[in-house]
């Protein structure tokens, strides 16, 4: 297994990557940039005191069986974007474990799954430690006949007061044959805590288009805009150049809606 | 003159008739206070004739000069010159305002607005309003406060042009300062032509926009239409009055849940039988 240790503040840009990995890094900003993900991977990182990392991914080809592991150190924040375009059945597991105090997760994806795609991304999160913060934003558009389950779960074991964890889970809905799914669960076993769930599976909204389509605009151009507003927020993760990559993707994808 | 003509409009909504035969006209230019107690359908008005699809018209007529917009979509009607200013504008998470902004004024107007034209009309707009220029980048109204709201209300106003705007409480959730911003953007958009009605229950609003007239609707329609006068009379001593010099019952809206039960209850009893 190869391990690489990140102890200088650096941009890593890794375009090929064996199917086991490890990151470790030390109090440093880094981020990490990948472009599709091996089959049956594993990805892990280590976070160290004070360690902060900008992970982006940008999945536009399959995505099967791939399980993100972080473990997060005292005061350590890891950043996650993560834009999901893969096609087919794809699979993927995050587990992050927040293992001291101000150890804090910040989630944030994007999926599209349309023609016959079938998707189901976990995202669990362990409160290992008092004052540990986590939220998790999973955004969803689904079409033709695909699939897509947002799930996970927020742990807060016991004795983990302070600490915060949110979950937010919608998906936009368009065709009859989509197969769309949203369970944030919380498993929650302390008193002193914060936490909060959300999630919305449907079409998109009657008072939403109304208010749109009052300013001019028609009805095709207010759909267009309230799911851009699912997907096109991931965009800030990533750098120019994969922005407009990414946007004209999303364009191409979402051109027969 | 761009004249609005309402003629004799009956409204459902969910089966209930709301508006019971609405009359009036109004033309650019003119301020008209739609005044009357809650629950009688001033914003079921406002929602029809924007042509809203929860708000279904069954009789009359709503036209823009000789344009009938009875029939037409919520989109073509904003295109003809119509606005409606929310009472409670919508959040949409990830549509950003100011992207949503030039979409709308890119429908609107007649020929495309150059990105450099758009951002030189909203940047003096939201000047003018006095509202942080990060509100327009920002997720369209998305944890904005109530005044917020409002204002980004009056900067789709300023950017999109219409002929006649429909203000729906836009005065609710707006500090005496917030008020007064408004009101003078309202006003100096009355000077360039435009004709306005507006829903409120402070007469403070109404001081200082100055209404050319007054309408009271109860019970569905339209019960007076007068001089601005009506305002402070209202403001000052309430509904009664109608009641006893027009001779008309201003209706309560009555608790269903009783009849609910009784009915059940009678139910079981004739089954019985």
């Amino acid at each position: 297994m190869k391990k690489i240790i990140v102890d200088r503040i650096s941009n890593l840009n890794l375009s090929t990557y064996e199917s086991e990995l490890s990151f470790e890094f030390a109090s440093v900003d880094t981020s990490l940039y990948l472009h599709n993900l091996k089959s049956e991977s594993n990805l892990n990182f280590e976070l160290l005191e004070n360690a902060v990392l900008y992970l982006s991914f940008f999945v536009d080809s399959t995505l099967e069986n791939v399980k993100i592991n972080a473990n997060l150190g005292k005061n350590s924040k890891i950043v996650v974007y993560f834009a999901d375009f893969s096609v087919q059945k794809n699979k993927l597991e995050a587990t992050i474990n927040l293992n001291d105090e101000g150890a804090t997760c910040e989630w944030h994806l994007a999926s599209l799954s349309s023609n016959k795609d079938n998707k189901d991304i976990v995202v669990n999160i362990y409160h290992n430690h008092p004052s540990t913060f986590c939220r998790i934003d999973n955004y969803g558009v689904c079409k033709d006949e695909g699939k897509l389950q947002f799930s996970g779960i927020s742990y807060i074991l016991k004795g983990c007061h302070q600490s915060k964890s949110h979950q937010n889970a919608k998906i936009v809905v368009f065709d009859n044959n989509c197969v769309a799914k949203a369970k944030p669960i919380l498993k929650i076993d302390e008193n002193d805590i914060e936490a909060s769930h959300a999630a919305s599976v449907g079409k998109v909204s009657d008072e939403h288009i109304f208010y749109l389509t009052s300013r001019g605009l028609n009805l095709e151009e207010a759909k267009m805009l309230i799911t851009l507003g699912y997907l096109k927020p991931i965009l800030k993760g990533f750098n120019e150049s994969i922005q407009n990559e990414i946007d004209s993707l999303i364009e191409r994808r979402l051109s027969n809606v | 003159m761009a004249t609005l003509k309402i003629n004799d409009l009956h409204v459902q909504v969910e089966g209930k008739e709301i508006l019971k035969g609405v009359s009036f006209s109004m033309s650019e230019g003119e301020t008209v206070a739609l005044l009357g107690p809650n629950g009688h359908g001033k914003s079921t008005l406002f929602n029809a004739i924007m042509g809203h699809p929860r708000y279904k018209i069954t009789k009359g007529s709503i036209y823009l000069d000789d344009v009938d917009l009875t029939h037409m979509t919520t989109d073509e009607r904003a295109r003809a010159g119509l606005f409606l200013g929310l009472q409670n504008p919508a959040e949409v998470p990830g549509v950003i305002n100011s992207d949503f902004l030039r979409a709308a004024v890119n429908a609107t107007s007649e020929e495309r607005v150059s990105t450099y034209k758009f951002y030189k009309l909203l940047d003096s707009a939201t000047k003018e309003l006095k509202m942080p220029f990060d509100l327009a980048t920002r997720s369209l109204n998305e944890g904005f406060s109530g005044g917020e709201k409002k204002r980004n209300e009056i900067l789709q106003l300023m950017l999109l042009n219409p002929k006649i705007a429909m203000l729906d409480e836009i005065d609710s959730g707006l500090d005496v300062d917030a008020i007064q911003t408004v009101a003078d953007v309202i006003n100096k958009l009355e000077g360039e032509g435009k004709g306005f009605l507006v829903i409120s229950h402070y007469a403070r609003l109404f001081d200082l926009i100055k209404p050319t007239r007054a309408i009271v609707m109860v019970n569905g329609k339209i019960v007076l239409d007068g001089d601005p006068s009506l305002i402070k009379r209202i403001d000052q001593t309430g509904y009664e009055f109608i009641k006893a010099e027009l001779g008309i019952n201003i209706e309560k809206e009555e608790n269903k849940m009783n009849e609910v039960s009784i009915g059940s209850c009678a139910v079981r009893e004739s089954i019985k039988k």
